[in-house]
């Protein structure tokens, strides 16, 4: 209990009976970089609302830094150190980034420090020095509303660490960004997350994969699964949740899948070539009725578009068996846009992931060589 | 070595901005100076000269209610919070120093006798909460601290349950009515509906009403107090404090998940608002010679929130301008129309709401100010980059192709 810093203990959220959280068990330790995801609906934001008192649990406790947080108002909270930027940036618009800064920095927070008080020449440098940090230093002297979406995005950002707190909520940074205001807003977190303790609700999974070390999905209210982001997504209950729809695969079918889907999609694409060929070859193989295979078909094309690492995805796959069975079928793949009558014999990229692949799976020669005679 | 060469690099704009607002502080403060001893020794025998004496006391009761207006601009212009009551705050004010008034020893009669219009109610004593009034210490207290504590008291109430937006409105204008009709029917206490008369008081063995000297006694502190209620708003709203009020008006969620409690701001803005509304309606009551409960009509309190509208909100001047500029154009039209001043309001508040959403001074700062240096040839004033707000191509496109429809 003492070296977690927040601890979530049987939370129940009820509103007028609907259950937005439900027997909610969550912790999380000192220094951690945690990803929150989830369908909509899971409760993700009302997580973040209990945690910085917006909403008083109906049953359970919350505990930050081993202190009860349910009598405290949201005010209190965010002075113990827990600092939270909304999905929609919220910045005080007819003021500037500086004086935004500025006010989040102050430490005495009272009607009468802000009378009398004056800002310390350490609060000044503390400003300037987050202005650079947030790339708004050239912007750091007109109304905030003229800012675009994602500076502002950054902005609120920033006055959550001019509070220097603890603990960091960041819900949904990225919504609405460029590709590489993205990336800024990921890499920011990345800094911080190297001094604060950090919880990110995020929806796009592209920068899920950017920023997360520890994954945690919530679904109606509860944890659905926790583990690294190739843990969770290869879940077939977390597939599910997103998909709507139990896959009909198993987990370890789902595992075959992704890596010679990784294999087509070496070259930075999928021919359809390659995507039909993927479909027969793995519906035949997945199932013998007839009827069957072709609902996997449309099934298994979802999953074709989702990408993971090929090394952690590998170490799974233990029997020989198994290992031979991707090796032909990665083969076939990267063969496929070559039966097209196309000169080169095959993609020199999707070639040398393919070396890569074999080098991987460690296969005997003779199995190899059988496999080269075989094709 | 490095790092100390970026620091001062960065601190001197600092220092440049610093000197610059030193600057703009002074010539303010000279501003306001030369504008208030126009009032006190221009104005009055100018009007005299020129056969409208009794223009003088009319500018000495609107300056008044300046005051209240800089009240309004501070809790509605400046934190967002619209307050409709502001009429209890000053009916308060107005009404404490009347009673003072009320007990000062009348020439001729014996002392200690409690005012006249007691015997019609059949009261031979004077009643508890009169007692105090008998000091002008006591008084001069009552008149700033009443209101504020009445406010404040409500203020914690309301705020204290996070009541926002029209609901502060509604709940400040039925504390109005509730103070209306509770002044309205306590004859016995305070004459009911017909008021307090102070113009036939003494004051330092002087008539109110009719003595040169007291009224214009009242002239010049209701110019010095409007002067220092300028002061004290101006310092209100421009330090942490003016920025702090800006951002609860901004976005009061981010100000609580940022650690601060925006009740304790608003139950002090609030305060300080309605004393303001205190110290006016004490000066008000002294120049117009009588306080009743109307001071407490719905109607006096919207208005007072027009004149913040017209002048423009968030701007002191704009406040006191828009005070004295409806004032007196309500004074002169309903001169000359007697009928026809009420469509005349109704119709500037809708110019105001319509055409200058920001009010007179809100439009000279940005449109007036730019067409003024076009006049002069000077380029116009770029809140972003010039590249985007004057490259005519930009601006071409924004005016004839922003808010046009699709094309059919």
């Amino acid at each position: 209990m003492n070296e977690k810093l927040l601890a979530i203990e049987n939370l129940t959220v009820s509103f007028d009976g609907f259950k937005a959280i439900n027997n909610l068990t969550f912790s999380m330790a000192e220094g951690e970089l945690r990803v929150v995801i989830g369908p909509n609906g899971a409760g993700k934001t009302t997580f973040m609302d209990v945690i910085t008192g917006k909403t008083k649990p109906t049953e359970g406790q919350v505990f930050f830094k081993g202190r009860n947080l349910r009598p405290y108002t949201e005010h209190e909270i965010a002075r113990m150190g827990i600092g939270r930027k909304f999905q929609t940036p919220r910045v005080y618009q007819k003021l500037t980034p500086r004086e935004n800064l500025e006010l989040s920095c102050v430490r005495q927070k009272h009607v009468f420090a802000s009378l009398f008080g004056r800002t310390s020449t350490a609060e000044h440098r503390t400003v300037t020095g987050l202005l650079e940090t947030i790339g708004l230093a050239l912007k750091a002297d007109i109304p905030a509303e003229l800012l675009s979406h994602g500076e502002k995005q950054r902005l609120e950002i920033g006055m959550l660490v001019a509070q220097s707190p603890d603990l960091l909520l960041v819900d949904e940074p990225v919504a609405g960004l460029t590709d590489e205001e993205t990336e800024k807003v990921g890499d920011l977190l990345l800094a911080l997350a190297e001094s604060h303790s950090i919880i990110v609700i995020e929806h796009d999974m592209e920068f899920v994969r950017q920023i997360a070390r520890k994954v945690t999905v919530l679904h109606q209210g509860s944890v659905l699964c926790e583990g690294s982001i190739e843990e969770v997504q290869n879940d077939p209950r977390v597939i599910e949740v997103y998909l709507g729809q139990q896959p009909s695969i198993s987990p370890h079918q789902m595992k075959i899948l992704r890596i010679v889907t990784a294999m087509a999609w070496a070259d930075g694409e999928l021919s359809p070539e390659e995507s039909n060929l993927l479909l027969t070859q793995l519906s035949c193989l997945f199932s013998d009725d007839r009827e069957q295979q072709q609902q996997l078909r449309e099934e298994l094309r979802v999953y074709f578009l989702q990408e993971v690492p090929l090394e952690t995805a590998l170490a799974e796959i233990e029997s020989e068996q198994e290992r031979e069975l991707i090796a032909k079928l990665s083969y076939d793949v990267i063969r496929a846009s070559t039966r097209q009558g196309d000169p080169s014999p095959i993609n020199q990229l999707e070639a040398i992931a393919f070396q890569e692949l074999v080098k991987l799976l460690q296969l005997p020669p003779e199995t190899l060589t059988r496999l080269e005679i075989e094709v | 070595m490095t790092v100390k060469s970026i620091e001062t690099v960065a601190e001197i704009p600092q220092r440049i901005t610093a000197r610059k607002r030193r600057k703009a502080l002074i010539l303010e403060v000279a501003i306001v100076v030369v504008v208030a001893l126009i009032l006190l020794f221009v104005m009055p025998p100018l009007l005299t000269a020129i056969g409208q004496g009794v223009r003088v006391n009319q500018l000495g009761r609107f300056l008044a209610l300046a005051i209240v207006a800089l009240g309004i601009d501070l809790i509605w212009g400046y934190t967002g919070l619209l307050s409709l009551g502001h009429g209890v705050f000053f009916a308060l004010g107005g009404y404490a120093f009347a009673m003072f008034l009320q007990l000062q020893p009348v020439p001729g009669q014996t002392p200690g006798q409690i005012p006249e219009f007691f015997s019609l109610y059949g009261v031979s004593q004077l009643p508890l909460f009169w007692q105090p009034f008998y000091s002008l210490p006591f008084t001069l207290l009552a008149v700033v601290l009443v209101p504020a504590i009445v406010a404040a008291v409500l203020g914690y109430l309301v705020f204290r349950n996070r009541i926002r937006g029209v609901y502060f409105s509604i709940l400040t204008q039925a504390a109005l009515i509730v103070f209306f009709n509770f002044f309205n029917g306590q004859q016995k206490l305070i004459n009911g509906t017909n008021g307090l008369k102070t113009d036939t008081a003494t004051l330092f063995g002087l008539q109110v009403g009719s003595s040169p000297i007291i009224q214009g006694a009242f002239y010049a502190l209701s110019v010095l107090l409007l002067v220092g209620g300028y002061a004290l708003c101006r310092w209100l709203t421009s330090g942490r404090m003016g920025r702090m009020l800006v951002a609860i008006r901004d976005d009061e969620t981010r100000v609580r998940f940022s650690g601060y409690n925006p009740t304790g701001y608003k139950v002090f803005v609030f305060a300080i608002s309605a004393a303001l509304a205190g110290v006016a309606g004490a000066l008000y009551t002294v120049q117009s010679g009588i306080i009743t409960p109307k001071a407490m009509d719905v109607a006096f309190s919207i208005e007072m929130v027009i004149w913040v509208a017209v002048g423009g909100r968030a701007t002191l001047v704009g406040a006191i301008l828009g005070a004295l500029i409806v004032n007196f154009a309500r004074t002169l039209l309903s001169e000359q129309y007697p009928e026809f001043w009420l469509f005349f309001q109704g119709a500037l508040f809708l110019i105001v709401v319509t055409v200058l959403p920001s009010g007179i001074l809100g439009w000279f700062r940005t449109d007036g100010m730019n067409w003024v240096r076009s006049l002069i040839g000077r380029p116009q004033l770029v809140q972003t980059y010039p590249s985007l707000e004057s490259d005519p191509e930009v601006v071409y496109e924004r005016e004839t192709l922003g808010d046009r429809e699709s094309d059919r």
